[in-house]
């Protein structure tokens, strides 16, 4: 049998209601997934607007919780950094949903590789064990492994504006609006809820006195952490706008997106493409440590506690942005508390995209919308507000939930650096970035299955 | 699977007149046909023998009064005021309280971090600095001088079990192999002749209703406060996180009454027993977990974990859909623990051998067939695993033999046909990590297992070491399991 067409879009609407599909449909699946993945390099390239993801874990209903909050296939352009599968309930919907996606609608829907994405790691993890039990053999797990030897490792982002276009959503409850920058200002970054609402907003700034101000002891509802001070190309509220178009500030780097990060045997991005990358994520080696290294607060290489990949420093990732002309670099693979987290003055971000990780870490998730260079019009509009109840007017990194905090205090400012790093300024200006925070999808509405035959110790 | 019979009613006294060299444990099981030798040995004897013995005593009893025309019933219950406890057992509660107050001198650490809290260290320290005294204070000397003429000391011995049940410092993890180091600790003590001679059960009770869940309640106050990573973590296929024995003494604690041992049914449930469905409902969890290890380890689930019961924990979920009752559940997790835990390499394979748990043949042991379990297991023949999931038991980085032929989806052509009948059994249940790696940190490599990440304050940077400055990778407030390789890292820093 085939998938294409119209069973295609069945296999779609049957996974978007989280039913698995028969094996025989996995493979089929599988088998035209890999006659695309082939095609792609390993490092995909990659048109703005997108909207980057990182971790799901599958975390299904969080996925469609993200596709609520991101807005769905096709009409918004995914890149999805890895590790959809392992530890949660739902790897196997999770991951063969996305891979239907990638296939109706190829050029909408980037996946690379994750280090879950591999045979021995999903023995351990979880995904085999999931397998087993929703279809009693392997052969599913074993088609998905051989799909994951196809992912690309990276892909790059071009053509990504350096300001967003404000949205014109409401501010969020706790958001002084007195805080926020000027309206004609370049907005660098911006932070919406779940509901679209605005939770932070700053100006692009050259000034490093304004990171001093978002760094500031006071409650940055009082003190204006980024004040629209005049940018490098023209004074505040005359030419930041219009430096998206022409001026030299226009010209973004590109954005690389990676599971892990850096290796030490990659100092170009074109020494990625050179791996044989259609193999089992080997224990070492450049390959190994893009899915597995991770940044820290260290000068040049450090032994990763994972006991794969590297750590590595801020030193590191310089070098490597300015050498390969990259304004920033997009990976996954730990958990923030926050959903985001912008490091070593803001060259690469880590976000996470599974909230309540593992059923009790109690974090947010986050993705993040890269625009369109020129129009700034390259997010999808959609209506927000389908979601009642639990709404705004939360805090960033507060681990409460909507509707438990008492709003913005004095914390807020510490979060807010812990987010953005401790510094805006870097080398080459990075593109607009528009964050969206999201917690965990409510649960009431999953019903109890019936339970499973118990394995045979209980017979 | 290795029979399930236990050889012995109880766990054999050492004879105190009797020569006896001590030696200080060691591991001797590193690789998948050590696991298969462990489980012909007098040491895996032992332990089989005292789980049957702890587990039994647990049994209600059947209480006969010649005035009652038909016999009561007694069950044990968590904090019965009927079970005396001896006073080594009330020592060795004392000595619990008092690991239990160094928590207190040990604040977690505040600053960033990745995953497990740093501060654990600091307290795994202290312990390690006082548990010598400890012992002294708490458990009689009389038990230590048996005729030993070496120089090892049976105190020595018994240490290396109590220093290894509470975790690992270095990967800031816990599991159910530093659980089973706990019950060894106990079985040594037994052996040493530390608990006075009893009748029906009186002795295993309380060291399980006295000890054993003392020593959980402390093991969950460590876990909340350091955030402490299950050891090997399968996400949710998993049975626990962390735990297993609470499983097998409260199934046991719910199960039809006995006169002794030999009347243990393998159905049938005590009369005001809950419902084993019962696990996911909130209020009757709250209500048991004060009398029933069962519930009080599920109790314990929900305090770490939001989200649906079924969702979070499958497997306990299902067990929960068992229909004949708390002795057939018992039985399973009985079995599940002789095949999830001790005959798991990742589990087992830092148990240290001695002169009290011995890794000698055991002459009376069944031979035992090439089962699922040790099919399954790194062998030193090039067989391929089995079931994937077995984790890798040898150190690919020395290995590239075995690395060669590790490829799972490869075994279908190779693996003999009980291996694929196992592997075509719906057991995902795995209530063990695989210890070695960490499991829930960062995602570990699998392989990396045998090796320790470097120690803290190493030369090269200690990645735990908090980062300290502002920009430090956020992080986590509850455990949070990121993943390691399973291989360990061998390799030196580039440059």
């Amino acid at each position: 049998m085939s998938i294409g067409g119209s069973d295609l879009d069945k296999a779609i609407t049957q996974l978007r209601a989280c039913r698995p599909i028969p094996e025989n449909q996995v493979r089929e699946l599988c088998y035209k997934a890999r006659e695309l993945l082939i095609e792609e390099g390993n490092v995909v390239g990659v048109d703005a607007p997108v909207t980057i993801c990182g971790d799901i874990h599958g975390q299904f209903h969080d996925l469609m919780e993200l596709f609520r909050v991101g807005g769905d296939v096709p009409d918004t352009n995914y890149l999805f950094m890895g590790d959809f599968v392992d530890r949660g309930f739902y790897s196997l919907e999770s991951f063969l949903l996305l891979l239907c996606l990638k296939v109706r609608y190829p050029d909408r829907i980037t996946l690379i590789r994750g280090n879950h994405e591999s045979r021995q790691i999903t023995t351990v993890y979880g995904f085999y064990d999931e397998c087993l039990r929703k279809y009693g053999s392997a052969n599913v797990w074993r088609y998905c492994c051989e799909v994951f030897d196809y992912l690309a490792l990276g892909a790059l982002v071009s053509g990504a504006a350096t300001s967003l276009s404000p949205t014109d959503g409401p501010i969020a409850d706790n958001t002084n609006i007195d805080s926020l920058p000027d309206p004609d200002s370049e907005i660098e970054i911006e932070t919406l809820n779940a509901n679209g609402e605005i939770m932070y907003r700053y100006a692009r700034n050259s000034d490093s006195q304004s990171n001093t101000a978002s760094q500031g002891t006071s409650n940055p509802a009082s003190s204006s952490p980024i004040a629209p001070t005049p940018s490098r190309t023209g004074p505040a509220g005359t030419g930041a706008t219009s430096s998206a178009n022409g001026s030299s500030r226009n010209d973004t780097g590109a954005v690389l997106c990676v599971h892990g990060g850096l290796s030490p045997l990659i100092d170009t991005i074109d020494k990625i493409r050179l791996l044989d990358r259609k193999q089992e994520v080997p224990h070492e080696g450049a390959m190994c440590d893009l899915l597995w290294s991770d940044p820290d607060e260290i000068d040049g290489w450090g032994l990763s506690p994972r006991g794969a990949g590297f750590l590595f420093g801020a030193d590191i990732v310089k070098c490597f942005n300015h050498k390969n002309d990259l304004s920033l670099i997009a990976r996954a693979h730990q958990l923030v508390m926050e959903g985001f987290k912008e490091m070593f003055e803001s060259t690469i971000v880590t976000v996470w995209s599974a909230p309540n990780y593992c059923y009790r870490c109690g974090n947010v998730a986050a993705i993040l919308e890269l625009g369109e260079d020129g129009s700034n019009a390259g997010f999808v509009r959609r209506s927000n507000g389908e979601r009642g109840g639990g709404g705004g007017g939360w805090v960033l990194g507060s681990n409460d939930g909507p509707n438990r905090n008492g709003g913005g205090g004095p914390n807020d400012n510490r979060r807010l650096s812990s987010v953005l790093g401790d510094s805006m300024q870097r080398t080459r200006d990075g593109p607009g970035r528009r964050y969206r925070v999201f917690e965990a999808a409510p649960q009431d509405s999953r019903g109890m299955p019936a339970k499973k035959p118990v394995a045979d110790y209980f017979l | 699977m290795a029979s399930l019979k236990s050889p012995r009613e109880s766990l054999e006294v050492l004879d105190p007149t009797a020569e006896h060299t001590f030696i200080l444990p060691v591991k001797r099981i590193h690789d998948g046909d050590d696991v298969s030798f462990f489980l012909a040995s007098r040491a895996y004897a032992d332990i089989m023998t005292f789980i049957f013995q702890l587990n039994a005593s647990m049994f209600p009893r059947k209480i006969v009064d010649e005035a009652e025309s038909s016999p009561s019933t007694k069950e044990w219950k968590l904090q019965d005021p009927d079970v005396s406890f001896p006073p080594i057992v009330l020592n060795l509660a004392k000595l619990l309280d008092t690991l239990n107050a160094i928590i207190d001198e040990v604040p977690p650490d505040l600053g960033p971090r990745r995953f497990g809290n740093v501060s654990f260290r600091k307290w795994y320290d202290l312990v390690k600095e006082r548990v010598s005294g400890l012992i002294d204070q708490h458990i009689p000397s009389e038990i230590f001088t048996s005729s030993s003429t070496a120089e090892v000391t049976a105190k020595a011995e018994l240490e290396a079990y109590l220093i290894g049940s509470f975790g690992s410092s270095q990967r800031l993890d816990y599991g159910t192999g530093h659980e089973l180091s706990f019950l060894a600790f106990l079985g040594c003590l037994w052996k040493l002749g530390a608990f006075p001679e009893t009748e029906n059960g009186g002795q295993e009770r309380a060291i399980v209703l006295g000890v054993i869940e003392p020593y959980l309640q402390l093991i969950r106050r460590l876990i909340l406060m350091y955030t402490l990573e299950p050891a090997g973590s399968h996400g949710v296929w998993g049975l626990d996180d962390h735990s297993f024995l609470p499983y097998i003494f409260g199934s046991a604690q719910f199960s039809p009454a006995i006169s002794s041992p030999s009347e243990i049914v393998t159905e049938g449930s005590l009369p005001n027993a809950p419902n084993p469905s019962d696990v996911a409902k909130l209020n009757v969890v709250e209500r048991e977990r004060q009398r029933n290890m069962y519930f009080s380890a599920i109790g314990f689930i929900y305090d770490v974990k939001k989200g649906p019961f079924w969702e979070h924990s499958p497997i306990l979920f299902d067990i929960s859909g068992v229909k004949a009752g708390w002795a057939k559940i018992n039985k399973g997790m009985l079995k599940m623990y002789n095949a999830e835990v001790l005959s798991k390499f990742p589990v087992v394979q830092h148990f240290p051998f001695g002169s009290i748990f011995v890794w000698e043949r055991d002459p009376a042991a069944i031979t035992i067939a090439q089962s699922v379990h040790t099919a399954n297991q790194p062998s030193k023949t090039v067989t391929p695993s089995a079931r994937p999931q077995a984790p890798p038991l040898r150190d690919p980085l020395t290995e590239t033999a075995s690395q060669s032929t590790r490829a799972p989806w490869a075994g279908a052509g190779g693996m003999p046909p009980a291996a694929l009948a196992g592997a075509s059994s719906r057991v995902p249940a795995r209530a063990t990590a695989p210890m070695p790696s960490g499991p829930n940190q960062p995602t570990k490599a699998p392989w990396a297992s045998a090796t320790p990440v470097p120690p803290p304050g190493g030369t090269t940077t200690a990645p735990w070491a908090t980062p300290g400055g502002t920009g430090a990778p956020s992080t986590l407030q509850s455990g949070v399991p990121s993943t390691r390789a399973p291989w360990a890292n061998k390799r030196p820093p580039p440059s």
